[in-house]
């Protein structure tokens, strides 16, 4: 029998073998990791449906373990699939080995180290509150090493391949592993202030633009670009089908890579982020519709002629929902990039139902179509159940269907609520708890899709489980025979992209050429700040005691539920006061203009209300804002608050170029205490309470009443911008 | 030890496809060249085209920018406001002629149940708030205008908060009636009295 293909007979025929170990492990991790994400997914629905469901304890609160959801579900849970998708198909698409089985087996287990990492340090509330990249300094180091081995044994493994042409998996991989180092590390900047905690070197807007240039695309390379890739493994394996068009592949992968990167900016649509750079955000997503949908259609039109097959085969109905998510987020994500409509679902539920089509819909599904595939494979045998294989994709299906429909009439209705405005020009519905209230019972319906989805992933495992025991017990490694790859000698009439696709160095080069285009031109131009925010003496620094109050409001995660952002309007200005300027956060490092309103806005709560209501509220929020859904924080008021790191706090925002002069920073342990103990002292002539000062209570509240004081930045506003300028003054 | 033998790719090709098929196989995996979609093509020239004039006509300052957008919708807005309360202040004559308009008591009951209830209990006997239908006030000395004032203006520091802006103005007026009607009324399980006692005259 022939031995592949004829035309390279001239070399030498070599013998090797695949390392599918390292994808038993990855699939593993996949679905321990998976397991885990969920349900912590389910404890913060549950909380948000009933605020009691945090028990008291603090770890267990909302604001902690948002974060740790998000991150599971990403790195944990989609990365593990990832890698394991990537580990199989790569070594298939290259005939080789993996490089190297050591590195292999170090991102291994440097990734689930980090995962750890990340499931101790979260709920611990050490946190840089940038979203997805949130774990601090040394985690984030360990993630850059563990990231170049999986890069290096990549490439490595590309260099020993035996097939002279990238499959445009590869292509994806690789844009994938290029552009999250990028972000990464220029996400990442940021000086330690100890072991565990840092400032970003950028501030205010400039660190939301980078933030969500992040942020934006992790989802694009993280949740987007490998998938693409899998699915063009999967897809035409499980269906034995030939891709549509290998044409498209091209116009479609160069266009999402270069597209992509730039739209950012639409997370922070009518923010305080400069107006340029709002509309080059929402341009390219707009254009970013035909570039997805080109994956979406090479992947169902490779089901052409085979429906029938879909409708029996569960492997190949998991792969085919995904997609169809894909579409649809794809086309969500544009729409809501629209000014107008990211007015009304910017901050609500709309959000979180179009995230959670891509992550249930497309990661997910399309991770549990490649497990019924690969499982069976790998140990040699059948899948123990079709049956319960089809069961788990009903149940999920219908499951992300009330999630995502629940969320939709959630984000709709309160977005709506809170824009309306009647006749005389006032807001319809002044008190923000009643448009909470009107959605708690979605918050149970959401709940309720997301066990269903949850008890379907459970039934997988079990089939799984089974499939795996029917593994015959004695493994034979598999030996196969492929020629060393010739010189490169490109056949004369190869057509430009093909040839590039034999030059693995060109291929990456351009690839990051593509990505870094956009980013650079968003981003430099913020970075030299004073083009928006000239240096001015009218936003004051925070005082020692602030900063203090401000790193608890970080590590307990308020900006899950509370936005600091009043956007350009009407809704926000009548209900929060003028809209933010972007000088009012140039010493916000991190920024906090959050991405979600469970909670009021904050940006000018200062002087809103006296210290003792945040007292009471942070105690008790029922005792005064009866039906809130906010937890309580009891342990604010036993913690002490770390007065002693507040000089080296002080250090590093000077470094950064916060006006702090040489005394101020001398003196910030004890300028802090002292403002806390007149803070403390007013509160106790009134609760009887003694020795309040030392507790993280005050260093919050003396935070909270900060927040939206700094009224020489309006001085100058002109009357015309009318309802714009009213400052919402203390009634203290 | 085993030696598997790669197959050639035994995939589905439909008839029409014969003649896009590319010599090419991945791992068995092979590809078709279809033409681009058309309306694809489209889609993908249409979101261009319009992103180019949109930005032509925001990014060269041709068109306005969003805070001067808000600032002509807040001037809309500011227009309609009603120019100052009508007929003025309200007199504590004005709060007791509203106790024979029902359908005001009866606003004011449901503002009453919707916001005030939860502390002040469904018939004012008194939770975490005091009692509203008994002698005794903290503020003031019960009459309507002063009762008003602490609705209004709350007690933040004790938990009640302020309602203006939070109640239209004729829903303060209506708590305000309803909670006059409701003096006297003896609810059961009523709080212990809070404040000094202004007996109702
Ligand atoms: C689960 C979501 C959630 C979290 C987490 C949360 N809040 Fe809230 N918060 C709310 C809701 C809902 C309200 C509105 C009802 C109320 O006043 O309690 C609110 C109200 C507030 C208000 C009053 C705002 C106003 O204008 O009336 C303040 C201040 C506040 N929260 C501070 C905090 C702080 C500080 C934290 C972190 C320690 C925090 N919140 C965490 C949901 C949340
Ligand atoms: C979060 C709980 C809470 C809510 C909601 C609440 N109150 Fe109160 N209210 C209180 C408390 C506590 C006091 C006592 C203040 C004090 O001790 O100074 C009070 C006092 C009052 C008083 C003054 C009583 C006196 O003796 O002087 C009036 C009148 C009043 N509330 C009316 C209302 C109305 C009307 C509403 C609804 C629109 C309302 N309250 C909603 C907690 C609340």
């Amino acid at each position: 029998m022939a031995t592949e293909r004829e035309k390279h007979s001239e070399n030498v025929i070599e013998t090797f073998s695949y390392d599918d170990d390292i994808v038993k492990k990855f699939m593993l991790a996949t679905v321990v990791w998976g397991g885990v994400a969920f349900l912590v997914g389910l404890v913060a629905a549950l909380q948000l449906a009933n605020w009691r469901l945090n028990l008291g304890i603090s770890w267990l609160t909302f604001g902690r373990i948002r974060p740790l959801h998000t991150n599971a579900a990403i790195f944990a849970f989609a990365g593990n699939a990832i890698f394991a998708g990537i580990y199989y198909s790569t070594q298939r698409l290259c005939k080789t080995r993996m490089w190297s089985d050591v590195l292999s087996r170090i991102h291994f287990w440097g990734w689930q180290l980090i995962i750890v990492a990340a499931a101790v340090t979260l709920p611990l509330g050490l946190t840089q509150s940038k979203e997805y990249a949130e774990l601090e300094w040394p985690i984030d180091l360990l993630i850059t090493l563990v990231w170049v081995v999986f890069a290096v044994n990549f490439f490595g493994t590309l260099r020993n391949r035996r097939e002279r042409h990238m499959y445009v998996a590869l292509w994806f991989y690789i844009a994938t592993i290029v552009t999250v180092a990028v972000l990464h590390i220029v996400n990442s900047i940021e000086i330690p202030v100890g072991w565990f905690q840092s400032y970003p070197v950028y501030a205010g807007v400039q660190d939301a633009l980078v933030q969500w240039w992040y942020g934006h695309n992790a989802v694009a390379f993280f949740l987007t670009t490998p998938f693409l890739g899998l699915m063009y493994y999967f897809v035409p394996k499980a269906a034995n089908r030939p891709i549509y068009s290998y044409r498209l592949s091209i116009v479609h992968f160069w266009s999402l890579v270069f597209i992509y990167i730039w739209a950012g900016p639409h997370h922070l649509l009518h923010t305080a982020l400069p107006d340029w750079a709002q509309t080059l955000g929402m341009v390219f997503s707009l254009m970013l519709i035909a570039p997805s949908w080109g994956g979406m259609i090479n992947g169902l039109l490779t089901l052409r002629g085979i429906w029938d097959k879909v409708r029996t085969e569960p492997i190949l109905k998991f792969l085919a929902v995904a997609v169809t998510f894909y579409g649809m987020s794809t086309f969500e994500g544009p729409m809501l990039s629209i000014k107008s409509v990211s007015a009304l679902g910017h901050y609500t539920d709309w959000i979180i139902a179009h995230v959670h089509g891509g992550a249930l819909g497309w990661n997910g599904f399309l991770t549990f179509g490649m497990l019924y595939y690969l499982v069976p494979k790998i140990f040699k045998t059948e899948l123990y159940s079709k049956r319960l294989a089809n069961i788990h994709f009903w149940i999920g299906t219908i499951g992300i269907l009330i999630y995502i429909i629940s969320m939709w009439t959630s984000g709709i209705t309160q977005g709506l609520m809170l824009q309306a405005i009647d006749e005389s020009g006032r807001l319809v519905y002044p008190d923000f708890v009643e448009t909470v209230l009107r959605i708690v019972p979605l918050y149970w319906a959401r709940a309720f899709g997301g066990t269903l989805y949850l008890i379907g992933f459970f039934v997988m495992c079990y089939n799984l489980w089974r499939t795996y025991q029917l593994a015959p017990k004695t493994e034979k490694v598999e030996l196969y025979r492929a020629p060393k790859l010739a010189p490169a000698a490109p056949a004369p009439n190869e057509k430009w992209h093909r040839r590039l696709e034999g030059l693995v160095p060109t291929f990456t080069v351009l690839a990051i050429a593509s990505i870094l285009v956009g980013s650079v031109i968003e981003i430099l131009p913020t970075l030299v700040i004073h083009t928006y925010v000239e240096s001015n003496d009218k936003v004051k620094p925070y005082t020692a005691l602030e900063l203090a109050g401000r790193d608890i409001y970080v590590r307990e995660g308020c900006y899950t539920c509370h936005s600091q952002m009043i956007r350009t309007l009407p809704g926000d200005v009548i209900r929060y006061g003028a809209a933010s300027m972007p000088e009012e956060s140039m010493y916000d490092r991190p920024f906090q203009w959050g991405s979600k309103r469970t909670g009021p806005d904050l940006a000018r709560v200062g002087g809103k209300y006296p210290d003792m209501w945040h007292f009471r509220h942070m105690l008790d929020p029922r005792s005064t804002s009866p039906n809130s859904i906010m937890p309580a924080y009891p342990w604010l008021f036993q913690n002490k608050t770390d007065f002693a790191s507040l000089r080296r706090k002080f250090e590093v925002m000077k470094a950064l170029g916060v006006p702090y002069s040489d005394e101020e920073v001398a003196n910030a342990e004890a300028s802090a205490r002292e403002e806390a103990k007149r803070i403390a002292d007013n509160l106790g002539a009134e609760t009887g309470i003694k020795e309040l000062e030392s507790r993280e209570i005050i260093a919050l509240i003396a935070y909270l009443q900060r927040l939206g004081k700094n009224p020489a930045l309006f001085e100058d506003v002109k009357v015309g911008d009318a309802g714009t300028v009213q400052q919402n003054e203390a009634k203290d | 030890m085993s030696e598997v033998q790669l197959k050639e790719p035994q995939n589905q090709i439909l008839k029409d496809e014969e003649a896009l098929l590319l010599d090419h196989e991945y791992d068995g995996i092979q590809e078709l060249d279809h033409p681009l979609p058309q309306w694809w093509l489209w889609l993908f020239y249409l979101t261009i085209i319009f992103s180019v004039f949109y930005c032509l006509y925001y990014l060269t300052g041709w068109g306005p920018t969003l805070r001067e957008e808000l600032a002509v919708t807040m001037q809309e807005i500011e227009a309609k406001k009603p120019k100052a309360p009508e007929g003025g202040e309200a007199t504590d004559e004005v709060y007791m002629a509203l106790l024979s308009q029902p359908d005001r008591i009866k606003n004011g009951q449901e503002v009453f149940i919707g916001k005030c209830a939860a502390c002040h209990g469904e018939q004012g006997q008194g939770l975490i708030g005091p009692n509203l239908t008994d002698d005794y006030w903290i503020h003031g000395t019960g009459r309507p205008t002063e009762i008003a004032k602490t609705i209004r203006e709350g007690v933040a520091v004790k938990g009640m908060p302020p309602w203006d802006g939070l109640l239209a103005d004729d829903e303060l007026m209506n708590v305000t009636a309803y909670i006059l009607s409701i003096r006297g009324s003896n609810p059961p399980n009523a709080k212990a009295p809070e404040g000094t006692e202004y007996p109702a005259n």
